[in-house]
């Protein structure tokens, strides 16, 4: 299986530095180089090809490639498939196409004269009394619209929370058709089907931008520069890292901390807002704006971009948006020709006539087919394949416990629970029942346990045990009875909320986040216990750059509770590690959290005698630094050299309750498990 | 109670609508089931289907709207023509399957999705290049007969298109809940993985529920040509949208969702553009699709699914 | 990518190209006619038709040795892309440039949409580049009202050889009320700016003309089913119909309505005269159909039967309604270089435009001429309708629709 590692900033460039002969420089100097040479080249190019339709062509493209990034944010980085898009594209640019032409114009009262003297509106002498003339700056507008869009991403985006992608899909689909509709039948503020009329142009400094291709080529340069810092910004902070989590899953992404709504509707809100500064530009540059520019197939057409380029991949996107768009506008039509003059010359008639524009969407869809079965990642894509380790590497003597994380731990004061031990029992769980439809997974169990205690829940298959774990933590509802932590009332309380308390959890079978690096996983288990928000992200302040730099610290530190079995993997896809390493990140995971209380559901499965062993040595220290936890575990080795008290599940039902020497002697216990063997049998 | 014969007219209209949307939402439904995948090629299997029903029309002899064919020539034009059609529209599914899916299967994400959306491409592209953008006249060799029902109007073509829709969708649920291979089918949907091991061809599965779900459509095609006269390379889009929407509404992946939305959408369409006006349809349409949604999160007939952990 | 033209001039073998298909006669002089039409998605069936039209007049001309001397060259640009999966008017604005920024192109035809026009004229009008459509009819691009957004240079370079929405709709509402003497009427568009446009400006006038509106909705023009709409306008026993709008949606409403309400009179504009119509509805779907065109009746003109017998032989399929605008905008332009050339002017792109403004070229219309804002200044709206001659092909628009007469203007 080969190795597969997350780019991370800039790194996209890896394979173009493999051959580069920039080798000299110092790896992360090198992209900044390569990004600087690119930006140059941009900035030039104008001034070395002054062909007005050719860098016309190129800013429309860079308007698709700001679109691009934008549906990135939504579909690549938080996993929400939208398929309505152009809405927001088109309430962007219907936003500024209104404040900025003479599309509205109320008759001119006092109410106006303070937005008169701010300048957004003048007074216009018209022969049938002065009217109101809307003339908002583009520079002022830019970010208004985007806000405004943002806004309309949220409402669009809160009746979908609950949707899972596919009902997504439809549902954004369906505002996708919506808009434009609306804008078709408010004639009097869009001017309907007609099209928008006398759209202001640009402004700068008393300089109109005309007509000219250049100005809008240089502010599309501007905007997409900008929205590549953003998403980059964003892509490699404590946001970014969240939404990845909702993509890869959701429900994991929640028991860690992340809150899927909050942040599913930050993803809506910074998508439509990208669209919305764009469309702000896309109207001053045409100076008009119909509603049929943002119907169905401009949705599709920008998904499509993004997955040539390379989901997920900001400067993937970015190329495969300036490509596609380039195609269309320039190459097909001037290979046609090239085609056209081939057959003169060779005197081929059909040569002559093959028209290769009119196939444009032909080829759209043989591409799109052919880099799905061939190349899935698209152009550049968002996950690098690097070398895996050297046998030396994998082979070397495996230092099982090594106290350096174990003392990092201790000093650090993690799973301080101290404070807790006078109020009673840390967990009590009081009639929990849940219910399936008429299923009854759990009927009123009850118990209670003490701070830096260890339990053990077994039972046979089906008896309710991962049930029990995922009402505590939140992911199913309990129908009755409550569960108290740590003094407070944890009931109902959502997943992310119950990890912020102090509750961490692993999952029966496995649920990490597969395509991002062990180190990632890691650190998105203590989203919950850094601050870091949009904001922090994009200034990246010191403050931003010192939390996460002791985050790393951190993760190392608790990786480090497993030896060197994780620490060199700390850069590789999870996906690709052993199933006992995947174990151990979904614990490092956890722990991550700094919880009060750790729930390990079947934690050894899969493994051998001897990482079983390590594995329980290692619950053993934690549990020794104070940390509280429940287990469910088969092995009965296990759970006698683990936990001090023992609670016996079957059929939902609480069968017996103790020490585990005294469970093993339990009548009902031994039905329960030899009962339901001998059925079997 | 004297009902206004205008909504009878309009309920009549409703249900024709609603009859094709669900034969459209059923392949929708019947592959979404199986794998997990909206497949956007279905918006033009029906449409290149409906060409190919018009050429198999063609085939009679029957061209323009002149021909009106009664008794035996009637039906048996009609069981060659839908034979014909949904064979070949059944073919294509398979084609598209065993071609540009099938080794997509197993692929996380969209990729599967966003397949589908260049085979639509490609569908599209070749009747636009190959049979114009202009639309074409489909045969009708149906007699115009009409009935008066309480003021409005019934054709014989509309009670034709109940009639074979509901032929079909009985069919449809005799397979999948009497024959070996739907049960597979079923088995398959409620999960994969354990029906491969209980030794179901899951290949053969997915590739039935493609025929079947093309073959559908090819139906549908053909019934909107007779029902139409016309088919034109855009005939796709609006119709397989609200299908889709339709199969969605009704939950996907349960087929008989996919019934009870078609005609829920065929109706809401009707009758929202007789009270309200047919500007607003689509708004009407995926407002109350909305609505839906956010009270019941996997349609009206959808399974609730738990979050497996 | 960058610089590629400036590249491939290096490339030994474009070179080869290049020298391979230089024109023989290098004497002649040559200029070029730029054509932007949507020649891809939704519109391409009317882009076809509109480059086949004009492209006939000008290889008409080109065969008789060219125009004064000028051969003519023709550049065609498509403006519809596989993003917008139609006419795009960020497409046209790059059009716009290409054919200011080519300098052999001294005129242009196109667009067919309003929304590209507007995005185009702006650009034209710095590079002083007239361009004639054939089928845009949104009057906002010529009206002076838009002056400064969209002929920033000064003068007219938008002109139409088809009349803006400002008068076929108000001439019908006219006829409605002289002629047919309709009560109620029932307004329906197709949801496109040529749509919505004719039908605002006919429910306006008739409204004046105190005919009553029942009703006012839009179609979509992808959409296959109107019974709804119809089986409504029956219920409210509407004396008339009258459709604002292209063949697309026209070819469904005149077939729909004719087996729900046979007997309501059914009217629209330009849009739905044409063999689309003919052989999309058919017969008898489409009789009694009435249908109007911005000019006089076009069977009066000699011209017209060879045109439409050239055409047919040519391209192998009838001609529309914007085929003819379309011939008529090239005869304009070449009658411009002809003006030129014969008294010893520049053909250059300020002396086409003057001449073309100055037009009083013969065409299939009549004779054309424009006024300051380019637009046409023949302002006779005929009435068609549709009666099956048998005589005939059912899709020859010449025979099949009968002329009725003028629709009047004013009031």
């Amino acid at each position: 299986m080969p190795v597969v590692k997350t780019g991370m900033m800039g790194e996209s460039f890896a394979r173009l530095r493999r051959a580069s002969p920039l080798a000299w420089l110092a790896p992360h100097l090198r992209s900044r180089v390569v990004v600087a040479v690119l930006f140059a080249l941009a900035l030039l190019f104008p001034i070395i090809h002054p062909n007005d339709a050719d860098v016309d062509a190129v800013a429309n493209a860079l308007t698709y490639a700001a679109l691009a990034l934008g549906l990135n944010i939504v579909v690549g980085l938080a996993g929400l498939l939208d398929l309505g898009y152009a809405a927001f594209f088109a309430i962007g640019a219907y936003a500024y196409g209104v404040a900025a032409s003479w599309q509205l114009a109320p008759d001119w009262s006092s109410f106006w004269e303070p937005f008169q003297w701010l300048g957004l509106v003048a007074r216009f002498h018209d022969t049938g009394g002065d009217v109101v003339h809307f003339q908002v700056s583009f520079w002022l507008m830019m970010p208004v619209a985007a806000a405004i869009t943002a806004f309309f991403g949220v409402l669009f985006g809160a009746p979908t929370l609950r949707l899972r992608g596919d009902y997504l899909a439809i549902v954004t689909l369906g505002f996708g058709e919506i808009v434009p509709i609306v804008v078709r039948n408010m004639p009097s503020v869009t001017n309907g089907a007609m099209g928008l009329n006398g759209v202001a142009a640009p402004q700068l400094f008393g300089w109109s931008f005309g007509v000219s291709a250049t100005p809008y080529y240089y502010v599309g340069i501007g905007l997409v520069a900008f929205l590549i810092f953003t998403s980059q910004r964003l892509k490699f902070s404590r946001i970014g890292r969240a939404w990845m989590a909702i993509r890869e899953d959701e429900v994991a992404a929640a028991a860690m901390g992340v809150n899927r709504v909050k942040l599913k509707l930050l993803a809506f809100a910074t998508g439509a807002a990208f669209a919305g500064a764009t469309g702000t530009l896309f109207v001053a540059k045409l100076q008009t704006a119909t509603p049929e520019m943002f119907g169905f197939p401009v949705s599709v057409m920008i998904l499509v971009m993004i997955v040539f380029g390379g989901i997920g991949s900001v400067w993937g996107v970015v190329l495969g948006a300036l490509i596609l768009q380039m195609l269309q506008s320039w190459f097909l039509a001037d290979l046609s020709e090239w085609l056209h003059a081939l057959g003169r010359l060779l005197s081929t008639d059909w040569l002559q006539r093959v028209d290769l524009a009119s196939s444009t969407e032909l080829i759209f869809g043989i591409i799109l087919v052919a880099m799905m079965l061939y190349r899935r990642d698209g152009l550049i894509p968002a996950t690098q394949r690097v070398a895996p380790l050297s046998l030396e590497e994998q082979t070397a003597q495996i230092s099982q416990v090594s106290g350096q994380g174990f003392d990092a731990l201790q000093r650090l004061g993690a799973f301080d629970t101290a404070e807790t031990a006078e109020i009673g029992p840390l967990l009590a769980i009081d009639n929990l029942t849940v219910r399936f439809g008429g299923l009854v997974a759990l009927r009123s169990v009850s118990l209670a346990m003490p701070a830096h205690s260890v339990l053990a829940v077994i039972g046979p298959n089906g008896s309710g045990k991962s049930t029990l774990f995922n009402a505590v933590t939140g992911l199913v509802r309990a129908n009755e009875g409550s569960v108290r932590f740590a003094g407070s009332d944890l009931t109902h309380q959502p997943a992310h909320i119950v990890l912020e308390r102090g509750i961490a959890r692993t999952f029966q079978n496995i649920r990490l986040f597969p395509n991002l690096t062990v180190l990632e996983n890691v650190m998105i288990g203590m989203h919950a216990r850094l601050h870091t928000g949009v904001v922090g992200a994009l200034l990246r302040l010191p403050m931003t750059r010192r939390e996460e730099e002791r985050a790393r610290e951190r993760a190392f530190e608790i990786l480090a509770v497993f030896g060197n079995r994780l620490l060199p993997r700390v850069d590789h896809v999870v996906s690709g590690l052993s199933y006992a390493n995947r174990r151990r990140v979904e614990i490092a995971r956890a722990l991550a959290s700094n919880p009060k209380l750790l729930l390990l559901d079947e934690p050894t499965a899969g493994m051998n005698p001897a990482e079983t062993l390590e594995l329980a040595d290692q619950i053993k220290r934690l549990n020794a630094l104070g940390l509280t936890i429940v287990l469910i575990e088969h092995k009965l080795d296990v759970v006698v050299n683990l936990a001090q008290k023992v609670i016996v599940l079957d059929h939902g039902e609480k069968i017996a309750e103790g020490s585990p020497a005294e469970v093993q002697r339990d009548e009902e216990v031994i039905r329960a498990y030899l009962g339901r063997s001998a059925a079997i049998a | 109670m004297i009902v206004d014969p205008v909504l009878i007219q309009q309920v009549i209209n409703g249900l024709s609508l609603g009859a094709m949307y669900a034969l459209l939402a059923l392949g929708f439904t019947l592959v979404y089931g199986i794998l997990e995948l909206i497949n956007f090629a279905h918006f033009n299997v029906f449409m290149v289907s409906s060409f190919i029903g018009m050429w198999a029309l063609q085939l009679c002899g029957l061209s323009g709207q002149s021909t009106v064919l009664t008794g035996f020539a009637l039906v048996g034009t009609l069981v060659f023509a839908f034979v014909v059609t949904m064979l070949s529209a059944g073919v294509i599914g398979v084609a598209i399957e065993r071609i540009a899916l099938r080794p997509l299967r197993g692929v996380r994400g969209t990729a599967g999705m966003i397949t589908t959306i260049g085979v639509s491409y490609i569908l599209f592209n070749i009747i636009l290049l190959t049979a114009g953008a202009s639309s074409e006249n489909f045969p009708n060799p149906l007699p115009v007969v009409r009935w008066d029902i309480a003021g409005a109007t019934l054709q014989l073509r509309e009670v034709l298109i109940w009639g074979i829709t509901l032929a079909l969708m009985a069919g449809l649920h005799l397979f999948v809940n009497r024959t070996r291979l739907g049960k597979a089918m079923r088995a398959t949907a409620q999960d994969a993985e354990a029906a491969r091991m209980m030794g179901v061809d899951v290949d053969r599965v997915v590739m039935t529920a493609f025929f079947l779900g093309s073959a559908l459509a090819g139906a549908a095609a053909l019934i909107f040509g007779l029902y139409y006269n016309f088919t034109s390379f855009i005939i796709g889009y609006t119709a397989g949208l609200r299908a889709f929407t339709a199969a969605v509404l009704g939950g996907i992946g349960s087929v008989t969702g996919a019934m009870v939305g078609g005609v829920l959408i065929g109706l809401i369409e009707s009758l929202g553009g007789h009270f309200i006006a047919v500007r607003w349809a689509d708004v009407i349409i995926f407002s109350i699709l909305v609505l839906v949604l956010v009270f019941a999160p996997t349609g009206l007939f959808g399974r609730a699914m738990p979050d497996k952990s | 990518m960058f610089l590629r033209r400036n590249l491939l001039l290096h490339l030994p073998v474009v070179a080869l190209l290049a020298g391979g298909i230089m024109p023989a006669a290098a004497a002649d002089k040559t200029v070029t006619i730029g054509i932007s039409l949507s020649l891809t998605g939704a519109d391409a069936h009317d882009a076809e038709l509109i480059k086949q039209g004009a492209l006939l007049a000008i290889d008409e001309a080109n065969a008789k040795g060219g125009v004064a001397g000028y051969k003519i060259n023709t550049t065609v640009l498509d403006d519809g892309t596989a993003t917008a999966g139609q006419y795009d008017p960020a497409q046209a604005a790059t059009n716009a440039r290409k054919l200011v920024g080519d300098s052999s192109v001294i005129a242009a035809i196109g667009p067919q949409m309003s929304g590209s026009g507007k995005a185009m004229s702006p650009i034209l009008s710095q590079g002083n580049l007239a361009i004639i459509t054939p089928e845009s009819t949104n009057p906002d691009i010529t009206d002076p009202k838009f002056a400064g957004q969209y002929r920033p240079g000064g003068k007219a370079v938008y002109f139409r050889t088809v009349t803006t929405d400002a008068y076929q709709g108000p001439n019908m509402a006219n006829y409605f009320a002289d002629t047919l003497k309709v009560k109620s009427v029932y307004v329906l568009d197709d949801s496109g700016a040529y749509g919505v446009g004719i039908a605002d400006s006919f429910q306006k006038q008739a409204e004046k003309r105190g005919i009553k509106i029942l009703g006012r909705d839009q179609l979509n023009p992808k959409e296959a089913d109107y019974t709804t709409v119809l089986t409504k306008i029956k219920s409210l026993n509407a004396d008339a119909l009258y459709y604002g709008g292209v063949a697309q949606a026209g070819v469904k409403v005149v077939k729909q309505a004719y087996d729900i309400a046979p007997k309501m009179i059914k009217a629209g504009g330009d849009g739905i005269y044409g063999a689309e119509l003919l052989k999309g509805a058919g017969f008898p779907a489409s009789e009694g159909v009435y249908a109007t065109i911005a000019a006089p009746n076009v069977l009066d003109n000699p011209d017209v039967k060879p045109f439409v017998e050239a055409f047919a032989k040519k391209y192998g399929h009838q001609p529309d309604n914007y085929s003819i605008t379309a011939y008529d905008a090239a005869l304009v332009i070449l009658d411009a270089i002809k003006g030129l050339a014969s008294s010893g002017k520049e053909v250059n792109r300020a002396n086409v435009r003057d001449a073309i403004q100055a037009s009083h070229t013969k065409t299939l219309q009549g004779e054309v001429t424009f006024d300051q804002n380019g637009d046409i200044t023949s302002r006779v709206v005929s009435v068609f309708r549709i009666v099956k001659d048998t005589k005939y092909p059912l899709d020859d628009v010449l025979h099949q629709y009968k002329y009725m007469g003028v629709a009047p203007q004013g009031s």
